[in-house]
């Protein structure tokens, strides 16, 4: 489904070039549950944000389902980030200003989808994860965990194929990791959603079926 | 999507309250101010342009001048004019008009008129007055014919319906009305209440003097120019014998719209608007709105670190720049929408306050459909000037960046700068413009005039003949506080030239020269306070000279020193010497020392002052100023024994004087007033800016605090930059105010100097202003715990 071929990420250094990433070789299948491991500054985010599209390497190339990302152009890029693909930041990154309602629907809202699918669907996941009662707050007036559980809402409410996970446990403690954790897992399983996640609790990637170490931008055998 | 972006900026509004506030207050302020101003200026700008016939409309203005000497231009005209002008083919319509104010009485109301008209017939046909009731082509058809205004009619009737009924004018004719017209608007020169048919003053044609406005309607395809071409024949044939070469005579028909603002014509019937003075304004109208949107771009770019996660996260989830940037668009829209009502609002409300600043009556006309169109420009144009570089701006964000919390705290920060540069720029310019303009009216004020204004109160004189006033004279003089009482033909402001003095003792035969003069009674120089240098002042020995028969009547003349010095005499020299001033032999009884009788805006002319008692507009009483009530008391009971049927009016010479800086005063007032505007919706803007920095840097300054920094040391640190802004802006507006007022006072033949010192005080001015509205956030964040701020990070 994504496969990474010889991708590099670097910026400039006075003269010289710094590399984040260098010549990193990935291919993850449909279904699959990935977390990518590594210490801090290791590089991490910034393959995951270039699978996600966020982010686009300085060289070597990004196929996804086959197709080159790079030589699409801007609208089918657009379709494909906005169709395929889902984020959970570790910051939650909910809109301080929208509702638990309205947080869901805007992924929606930026896919044109009619009204009446839009709520019909908002329902669906506002119901899956029994949030409800809550769908007129706003995040602030949540846990963090709960937090969590609407920032997972936000992303598969698109009905992606992939969901990119940045240290989604990262700001939680443990009780409420294990939710997010078995969540996952039950979205890999039962939807058949391919999640891809960054780590640093071994605990964690042990949910995942693949743990990907990474170190100084390289990929360790 | 609409009302998603909706609701976030409803949102962002209300949980913002400082940053919206701000932004509202300016931006409404501006639209407020900008309002009020675009309907001065649209008033300014349309005058006259009503009528149908605008551009066929002329009014003959008269130049005429001596050889070598400057020519006058002036919208008088001889009567005779128009008779004569009546047959060219290029005239359609024409009309004289005669200003004259007069008392109006119906029944037992009698009231002073000062919008009193005379015109010819074809006056309702030529001019757009339309009319209530009455036939523009005959209401003025025959002698003692009134039109009155739509308001008059309703002050003295109670109704229109007053077609047939006749008024008492002057006390003395029956006028018979025969129309009602709509009131004149404001946008005209030829504002009237009542206009009568010009065949009921009698008055003879004649050629020798000009006292009345000729307007023409040119007839279907006739030129201007060959109206002109005309009317210089015309001139060969009736005043070929005057015409010697090198003298100056020429009627020139000038374009009705273009009076009120280009018109270079003496005593028009309103003082014209200045064309400068207007430019001036609507660089402010733009200013202020551009300041307004200016602290719109700023706040909103400087928030960008505070919206850059948001931002972020909607790119994450999908959002193309397109979608972002109509999210912003949506933000300003709101926020200009409540700005442009709560604009209105505003503008209606001071609406009242700012025609009597500016003098004019001017309506919001929210009933035409004109002004919504209008609005919706302005709030358009606000919306998309505002918004659309904020918007340009954050939706260029690049989402990774801002998600991994490297927010640009520098980005846009030049353009910011340069912005608060631009705005302080312009608030400097207005101050010392306000200080310099402040200043020359002060100065104006001040100044010597040579005579002594305070305290003379002018009536009307024309109902007078000569053994009333005198009998009126004696008996003010037994009052106690009436210093002198005396009479001239016209207030000293308004004096007319028109007049030629020649044959004089030790000059050529044919030198003759233009000068201006005043018929006066002979306690003239008494009553308004004016020195003589030499020689003495009139006596009644000189008034019974002037009143003999023709062959013997002497004519005892006072000219001031700039007269003297024209003839290239001395003061001592000219006393005593024989003069003719248009056919009124004399001699020279003494030399005046130069008084100002006009505005400080020209060199103090020439200017005789004789007895001449034939006619006298205004009586003079010089009061001691005590018990001012009781003295005005006694004056009237006097008058009501002379005129018992003339009602008893009067005003202060220095009303007069003031009159002639009509315009400067107001755009001074004006001018300052929006000023202090501009300068408050910048220093909002500044506000915003400094409590945004502040905040940006609450942890800088934490840290600074914990490392020891005293109070004092970081409102410095957070100060510091805005007044180098400050500093830099008054670099900036110096040379350009600099300029403009030098111009400006270049306008004056006396005016102020401008000094470094009126600088120095506008630059520290916007320090203060600056460092007050700075200090205030900065103080906040200098006292804050620095254990709270650090935590928070």
């Amino acid at each position: 489904m994504i496969q990474l071929q010889k991708i590099s990420r670097h910026y400039p250094v006075g003269f010289g070039k710094n590399y984040i990433l260098k010549d990193i070789d990935l291919t993850i299948n449909e279904g699959e549950f990935v977390s990518i491991m590594g210490p801090s500054g290791s590089g991490k985010s910034t393959l995951l944000h270039i699978m996600g599209l966020l982010e686009e390497p300085s060289e070597g190339q990004y196929l996804f389902e086959g197709e080159r990302v790079d030589r699409m152009n801007e609208k089918k890029r657009t379709q494909l980030h906005r169709g395929s693909i889902g984020f959970v930041f570790q910051a939650y990154h909910l809109i301080d200003e929208l509702t638990v309602y309205e947080n869901i629907e805007t992924p929606l809202l930026y896919k044109n989808i009619p009204t009446s699918e839009r709520k019909s669907r908002v329902a669906d996941v506002l119901d899956r994860f029994n949030m409800v009662a809550k769908k007129d707050l706003f995040p602030n007036q949540l846990s963090g965990g709960q937090q969590q559980l609407v920032g997972i809402a936000r992303a598969i409410v698109a009905e992606p194929r992939v969901i990119l996970a940045d240290e989604p446990t990262g700001n939680l403690h443990s009780d409420q990791a294990k939710v997010i954790m078995q969540l996952f897992k039950h979205l890999n399983e039962q939807d058949k959603i391919t999640i891809v996640q960054v780590t640093h609790s071994d605990v964690n990637a042990t949910y995942g079926n693949r743990v990907i170490q990474i170190r100084d931008g390289h990929i360790q055998p | 999507m609409w009302r998603n972006y909706l609701k976030t900026a409803l949102r962002n509004l209300k949980k913002r309250k400082l940053y919206s506030a701000i932004n509202i207050t300016g931006l409404s302020a501006g639209i407020a101010c900008f309002i009020l101003l675009a309907l001065y200026l649209r008033n300014e700008w349309t005058y006259d342009n009503f009528h149908a016939h605008a551009t066929e409309l002329y009014r003959i203005r008269f130049d005429y001048g001596e050889k070598d000497q400057e020519v006058t231009h002036t919208a008088l005209t001889p009567n005779g004019l128009a008779p004569v002008m009546k047959d060219f083919p290029e005239v359609k319509y024409i009309s004289r008009v005669y200003p004259s104010a007069t008392t109006v009485a119906y029944g037992d109301k009698v009231m002073n008129e000062k919008g009193f008209l005379y015109a010819d017939p074809a006056f309702f046909s030529m001019f757009s007055f339309p009319l209530i009731a009455g036939n523009a082509a005959t209401v003025l058809s025959g002698p003692n014919m009134v039109v009155l205004s739509e308001t008059m009619a309703r002050k003295y009737f109670g109704t229109t319906d007053i077609v047939g009924k006749t008024l008492k004018i002057n006390n003395k004719n029956e006028y018979q009305v025969t129309g009602v017209a709509i009131d004149a608007p404001a946008n005209t020169h030829l504002k009237f209440d009542f206009v009568a048919s010009y065949a009921s003053l009698g008055k003879q044609d004649t050629w020798n003097s000009a006292n009345d406005y000729t307007y023409v309607q040119l007839a279907s395809k006739a030129t201007a120019g060959a109206l002109h071409g005309r009317l210089k024949n015309l001139v060969k044939e009736q005043m070929g014998s005057v015409t010697r070469s090198g003298v100056t005579l020429d009627f020139v028909p000038e374009s009705v719209p273009g009076i009120h603002l280009h018109s270079i014509a003496l005593n028009s019937t309103e003082a014209g608007g200045d064309i400068r003075y207007n430019y001036i304004l609507t660089i402010i109208a733009a200013l202020l709105l551009l300041i307004a949107c200016i602290n719109f771009m700023n706040l909103a770019t400087a928030r960008s670190a505070e919206r850059g996660r948001e931002i972020g996260v909607r790119k994450a989830l999908g959002a193309v720049r397109g979608q972002l940037f109509w999210q912003f668009i949506a933000e300003s829209t709101l926020i200009s929408f409540c700005a442009v009502v709560l604009g209105i609002m505003i503008a209606l409300v001071l609406l009242p306050v700012f025609n009597n600043m500016a003098g004019v009556t001017l309506k919001l006309g929210l009933d035409s459909y004109h002004i919504y169109l209008w609005l919706a420009g302005v709030f358009l144009c606000t919306t998309f000037f505002a918004g659309t570089y904020p918007a340009l701006f954050l939706s260029g964000f690049r989402p990774v960046q801002v998600l991994k919390g490297r927010v640009m705290h520098t980005s846009g920060g030049s353009i910011r700068k340069s912005l608060v540069v631009f705005q302080f720029a312009a608030s400097v310019f207005f101050i010392i413009c306000t200080l310099v303009v402040s200043n020359q009216l002060k100065y104006i004020q001040q100044k010597k005039l040579g005579l002594d204004r305070s305290q003379v109160l002018v009536l009307s004189g024309e109902n007078f003949s000569r053994q009333m006033l005198e009998a009126f004279k004696g008996r003010l003089l037994q009052q106690s506080g009436i210093k002198y009482v005396s009479a001239s033909y016209d207030s000293p402001v308004s004096v007319g030239g028109g007049y030629t003095i020649g044959n004089l003792e030790g000059k050529p035969a044919d030198y003759s020269m233009n000068i201006t003069a005043i018929p006066v009674e002979k306690d003239y120089l008494q009553t308004m306070g004016i020195s003589l240098l030499v020689g003495a002042n009139l006596t009644d020995a000189d008034v019974q000279d002037i009143l003999k028969e023709d062959k013997d009547r002497v004519y005892h003349f006072l000219l001031n020193e700039t007269a003297i010095k024209q003839l290239g005499w001395t003061a001592e020299t000219a006393v005593g010497k024989r003069m003719v001033m248009n056919g009124r032999a004399g001699t020279i009884k003494g030399v005046m020392k130069d008084f100002h009788f006009a505005s400080m805006k020209t060199k103090i002319e020439p200017i005789v002052v004789f007895p001449e008692y034939e006619w006298f507009g205004e009586v003079l009483i010089k009061t001691s100023g005590d018990n001012q009530q009781q003295v005005i008391a006694g004056i009237e009971r006097i008058w009501k024994e002379y005129l018992p049927a003339v009602p008893f009016g009067y005003h202060f010479m220095d009303e007069d004087f003031n009159g002639l800086y009509k315009s400067e005063f107001r755009t001074g007032t004006i001018l300052s007033t929006f000023s202090i505007v501009i300068i408050l919706v910048s220093c909002l803007g500044l506000l915003g800016l400094a409590a945004f920095t502040a905040e940006q840097r609450t942890r800088e300054v934490g840290i600074r605090k914990v490392l020891g920094a005293s109070a004092t040391s970081v409102v410095a640190l957070l100060s510091k930059d805005f007044i180098k802004l400050v500093l830099i802006s008054l670099c900036i507006a110096s040379p350009f105010a600099w300029y403009a007022m030098h111009q400006w006072l270049e306008g004056f033949a006396y005016h102020t100097r401008l000094h470094a010192g009126t600088f120095l005080l506008a630059g520290t001015i916007a320090i203060v202003i600056a460092l007050l509205t700075v200090s205030l956030q900065s103080v906040k964040a200098a006292l804050m715990n620095p254990v709270k701020s650090l935590r928070s990070e």
